[in-house]
Formats: structure tokens, sequence, C-alpha cells
């Protein structure tokens, strides 16, 4: 688990996804091929970090390592590029956290490992006043 | 190349739920077993083996030769195929394009899970690994967490019902009150359905198939070898597997499984069936809203009109096109990489007239469809009486 999250850490605390340099797409997670035009051009490129929740759900039963957070949001957000970002939905009023909502990008500590204690930061999102 | 014709030949499978006195292994070999009894004349050229997580629910992996061996058909090939929870749809699609194509006279294809031996959270992270891990598991969602933030899509996009939902859940459930080998054999109303605990708001429990434990196998056998076989038959008329764009969220309409589409239309297109033809569909429904729009994207709905349709008695016991004869994953259950083999086996039961008190009337036609992941990978299967 440690490597694989140190490998992509910059994706997961700046939001770094994929910009087609074709068609100008934008993407997150990043894409190895351009899923609008197909091409291969592709390059890194630093989310917005705004957008607005298009559909929600509350979670009760977590994954292991998650059950100190549990219930929580989950969304997929469609941010202002039109990228769709999957993410927990946190710090916010429970009645706030509805589809069409306004969202921002925040970092914060994602999950913690079990056996060794490691504590992994993200990006999760808030709903905006 | 002229195509062989290919046949379901034999059945067996074992009962879905809690085998706590069972292995993986054993569930496994009494499926095969039950499958290969009487067949003796018969020796499959190949053993397919469907599972999804094997290593994680039992600490095992090299299936193929495990499986092989305690069949005594050690020097068989044996393989395990895995595409998650279509794990055992794929395999069988598999073993049915080679003996189609000639390269084999004979496969058994064996769908296993073991479940239950688990926590409840690590069978949520074995059924996470169908997605992302790094961009799915990462953030903390489960597999039961992305159906619902689909469900609640379909919803209101859609305009569906908490009511309209719960009717798919419903029908399976009465289906498998007469089905030996179903998980959960009792009827239930739309109010349990939408009473039941919540899981991943807008979907409760009872819109969640089932944990368990099981194993399904079929042999396949083509014209040269069905000959000397005595038993009753079902033809296996066309197969497709199809992927899509890997997270549902990702694609452009998150309501359209054009994978499940696509393997409809191309097994029917192989199979050169209408689906007017069609007298039961086995459809994959491991969340309620799954099982709608599998329903729309065959065509069987209007979109927006899966569940409502349900509800309105399109596919009940009875109707036109029943589904899920035997109760779907719902209530026979679905014990994942097994699941697609249960299907298999129950439109051989339905099209030899085995299927007891499950049993369609004048059943000409049928198809199965399994799916991996949130319509990531679709596979279809249409069958018919052996002609």
């Amino acid at each position: 688990m440690a490597v694989q999250y140190w490998r992509i850490k910059d994706r997961y605390y700046r939001l770094i996804g994929s910009k087609c340099r074709e068609c100008g797409a934008e993407f997150f997670p990043p894409v190895y091929r351009c899923r609008r035009c197909g091409s291969g051009g592709i390059e890194d490129k630093e989310m917005p970090k705004k957008g607005e929740i298009m559909t929600y759900t509350q979670l009760h039963q977590p994954l292991p390592g998650f059950e100190a957070q549990a219930p929580f949001y989950l969304a997929v957000v469609k941010l202002d590029n039109g990228a769709r970002v999957l993410s927990q939905v946190v710090d916010s009023h429970e009645e706030s956290v509805r589809t069409g909502a306004r969202v921002r990008a925040t970092v914060r500590r994602a999950k913690v490992d079990g056996d060794s204690g490691q504590i992994f930061y993200g990006y999760k999102f808030v709903v905006e006043n | 190349m002229p195509r062989s014709k290919v046949y379901v030949s034999s059945a067996g499978f074992t009962k879905i739920g809690d085998q706590w006195g069972k292995s993986l292994l054993d569930l496994a070999v009494e499926a095969a077993r039950g499958a290969l009894k009487g067949t003796s004349k018969v020796k499959p050229q190949q053993i397919f083996v469907g599972n999804m997580f094997s290593a994680m629910g039992a600490r095992q992996e090299h299936l193929g030769a495990l499986l092989a061996s305690a069949l005594g058909l050690a020097g068989v090939p044996s393989v395990k195929v895995e595409s998650a929870c279509s794990s055992g749809g794929s395999a069988f699609n598999i073993a049915y394009s080679l003996v189609r194509s000639g390269v084999l006279d004979s496969a058994l294809v064996v769908g296993v899970e073991k479940m239950r031996d688990l926590e409840p959270e690590e069978v949520s992270l074995a059924l996470a690994m169908a997605e992302s891990a790094e961009y799915t598991q990462f953030v903390g969602a489960s597999f039961a967490a992305l159906n619902g933030l689909l469900a609640r899509y379909y919803m209101e996009q859609l305009d569906v019902s908490r009511e309209d939902l719960s009717a798919i859940p419903v029908i399976d459930h009465a289906n498998a009150v007469m089905a030996g080998h179903a998980q959960f054999r009792k009827a239930i109303t739309s109010d349990v359905v939408s009473r039941s605990g919540m899981v991943a708001d807008p979907l409760r429990l009872f819109d969640c198939a089932p944990v368990g434990d099981g194993a399904a196998a079929v042999l396949l056998v083509n014209d040269k070898t069905a000959s000397r076989s005595k038993r009753k038959m079902a033809e296996v008329l066309g197969g497709r597997i199809v992927t899509n764009e890997f997270s549902f969220y990702e694609r452009e309409d998150m309501l359209d499984f054009n994978a499940t589409r696509e393997a409809f239309v191309g097994a029917m297109a192989q199979a050169g069936l209408s689906p007017q033809k069609l007298s039961f569909a086995e459809i994959h429904d491991a969340f309620s809203v799954v099982g709608a729009l599998a329903l729309e994207a065959m065509g069987f709905s209007r979109r927006g009109c899966g569940s409502k349709d349900a509800k309105e008695g399109k596919y009940s016991e009875g109707s036109d096109l029943p589904i899920n004869t035997f109760g779907g994953l719902k209530a026979r259950g679905h014990p994942v990489g097994a699941t697609g083999v249960y299907q298999v086996a129950e439109a051989y039961l339905q099209l030899t007239d085995q299927a007891g008190k499950n049993q369609v009337e004048d059943a000409d036609f049928g198809i199965t469809h399994s799916i991996g992941g949130v319509d990531t990978t679709s596979v279809v299967h249409v069958f018919g009486k052996a002609s």
C-alpha cells in the first residue's frame, strides 16, 4: 500500500489529472489515451478545485481502514473543466450535501493503515457556503 | 471454417448460503461431480474455473490444476478465468467459444466462490477490488457505495421512486420460494425492501444481493460428442463478452449500460433470434438498480421504466418474459464468481423441462446475463432447446 500510494501522491494532494493535447479534454483520474478523441497525446494537468455534485450516497458499511469515518458521504463531482472525480464529501451540513451543490477540493486524512499505522492523505470535497 | 453446434449436456450445483462445513475445493468438487455424474463416456478436454477472489477468500490460487487433480483429471488443461462478478459467465464464454470453433470437443465449466469465511468488511474489500484500487478503494468507496451513487442518479434523473426500485427484489424472492438451491426461500413485500437497513443511501439491504458460498458446473459438448450422451440437452446459440469504460462515473451517460446492450445484441445476432422469441431471462441484479438498467439496456423496458415495468408485472412468473426464474442474484444468491454458471445451469434446467416447480411453460429460448463491476464487463448467452 505504501509504495502504491507514494507513487501517485501528487495526484492525491493536488488533483493532478490528464489533458489531451489534441482536443483539450481533461480527465481525473489520469488516462493513457483521450476518452473523447482517442488521441495518445496526453499530458499531466492540475485539475480545477471546484465543481458540483452529480450524485451522492451516504455509506454505512465502510471498507477496512475507514471504520472511524462511517457513515460518510461519497459523491461524483463534476469539476468545472468537465472532469469527474469520485470523492468523499466532508465538513458539510447534512442538508447541504445534495445533487447540484457547489463543492471545492481540500486535503484531508484519507485513511490509516491498520497494520503499520501509516496515515495517508488525499483529496476530499466540502460544500461551499 | 464450419462451426460446431454446442450443447450444455448436464449441470451440477450446491445450495447457496452458509457452507461452513465445506471448503472452496469441497464446493467446486461437489458441483463438478454433479455435472459429470453419468457422463463417463465424455471426458472434458479442458476445464475452466470461474472465480473472483479465492486468494482473499481462501488464500488459494491455482484453482485450475487444484480442481483437475481433485477430480482425478490431472493431465487435463485447467485454468481459472477472472472478470470480477462475471467470472463464471466469462469462463463459460471462453469454453463455449473453443467448443464452437472446433478447438475442443467438450469442456467442463465450474464457477465457485467462498465468501462467508471472511468478515463482512473483508468481503467489502474483496468486492471493491473489481474497481480501481487507486481512485475508488482509496477514497473509501465500497462496491455498494458505487451502486448507491448510481441508484440515486437513476432515481433523480429519471423520476424513479423507492417503491419502483423495490419491485425486482420482490420478484426474485417470489421465484426463489420453490428453488431448492436458493439462499433465501422466502417471499417478501415491497415494504420489506424499503424498510430494510440502509447500506449506501438510497440502497438498502434488500436492494443488495446477499453474501454466500456456492459452486455450479456445466458440461459443454459439441454435436460429435453429444451423440455419445443420452442426456437431455440445451443448445448454446450465441454468446458475447463486452467491456466498458472502466469506472461508471467516467461514462458520458452513467445510466446507459452499453456493455450489456452490445453483449445482448451480439449474442442474439449470433443466435439469429429476435427478442420476442425469448421465454425467460436470467439477468444480473446484484443491486436492484442494476437489474432495472440491464432490462432497459437490452430493450425490454424503455429508459427509466425497468423497475416500473417490474412493478406492473411485466417480468413476473407467468408473464411473457419472466426474469430470474430461480430467484436471481437477490434470492437464489450471488457467490460472485459462481453466479454466471448458476445462471447457465438454470437455463439448462428450463430448456430441458427439469425446472420442477420453477418450470417456465413452453420455454423455447432464454438468455443469461452476467456483469462484472458496474456494467464494466458484461456477458450474455442465448440458449434454446436442443434441435
